[in-house]
């Protein structure tokens, strides 16, 4: 077996992280994810699962709902272990999918409060911020990339985003938070 | 232009791909050759009030039935395409 040294999504053995002015960036290589989708014959979970356009906490995962019935399964720092068979003894019976590899997080945290989240979020993304107050989740091209972006706090966001497109994702939310500083 | 999603509130236009009349959801089952031709190369092409499907691509991936003024592009309602065609189906059973 040869010796394999596991990499991040940036090519990097150590996760990158970048601070513009009150954003820090931070690529998040140890939160497994996995896709849950409920069944017609799934009998009804004892997990509490959110609703369009939420996510919350439960038994140590965090839930985004992606679509009618169709849920994304955050098992933090939970990226080395098999996710699947762990979701699978909290949901049985439905349709669960491994997708930590697939995919790339990055969280964005600011030292200053909800304001320069929200600046950034408006120029990243159409999501409307009157409607996007911690525990929202939703489904948004930024920068013509699909991305699920997380209201986690007033002043903190997680960006998924495909792991294939991770560098260019990174340039495109490096490049607003870089902006947000240099023209005040 | 916004669509109001019937699960997610106004979202932008962009997130969307447009596939057209809303009878598609309505495909025929009688067997009949004439029905299927008639569903497969006929179709409205209204002046006014008209009944679309789009999908929510960029978002949660949903089928929807937006109604949609085509002389003013104003946008009258949408539903689930789901909804528009378990109720059909509840109609006809």
């Amino acid at each position: 077996m040869p010796d394999l040294s596991p990499l991040c999504a940036l090519g990097a053995a150590t996760p990158r992280r970048v601070t513009h002015g009150a954003l820090t960036l931070t690529e998040t290589p140890d939160c497994g994810l996995a896709s849950l989708a409920l069944r017609r014959d799934t009998p009804p979970p004892a997990l509490d699962l959110p609703g369009p356009g939420r996510w919350q906490t439960a038994d140590g995962l965090t839930l985004i709902w992606t679509g009618p019935g169709q849920w994304l399964v955050e098992l933090p720092g939970a990226a080395e272990t098999d996710v699947a068979t762990t979701l699978a003894g909290k949901v049985p019976g439905a349709s669960i999918t491994e997708q930590t590899d697939g995919w790339v997080l990055y969280e964005i945290t600011s030292s200053a409060g909800a304001a320069p989240i929200e600046r950034f979020l408006e120029r990243a993304a159409n999501i409307d911020l009157t409607r996007f107050a911690p525990g929202s989740a939703t489904r948004s091209p930024i920068e013509h990339l699909g991305t699920y972006v997380l209201r986690r706090a007033e002043d903190r966001l997680g960006i998924w985003g495909m792991r294939s497109a991770a560098e260019s994702l990174w340039h495109a939310l490096d490049g607003i938070a870089a902006r947000l500083v240099s023209r005040g | 232009m916004l669509i109001p999603h019937p699960l997610l509130g106004l979202r932008d236009a962009q997130e969307f791909t447009y596939l057209g009349d809303a009878r598609l959801i309505e495909r025929p089952t009688s067997g009949s050759e004439a029905d299927l031709a008639e569903y497969v190369y006929l179709r409205d092409n209204p002046a006014g009030v008209h009944r679309e499907l789009w999908f929510h691509e960029q978002g949660d991936r949903s089928w929807l039935v937006v109604t949609r003024n085509t002389l003013t592009h104003e946008i009258l309602g949408a539903e689930l395409a789901r909804d528009v065609s378990l109720a059909r189906k509840g109609e006809t059973a």
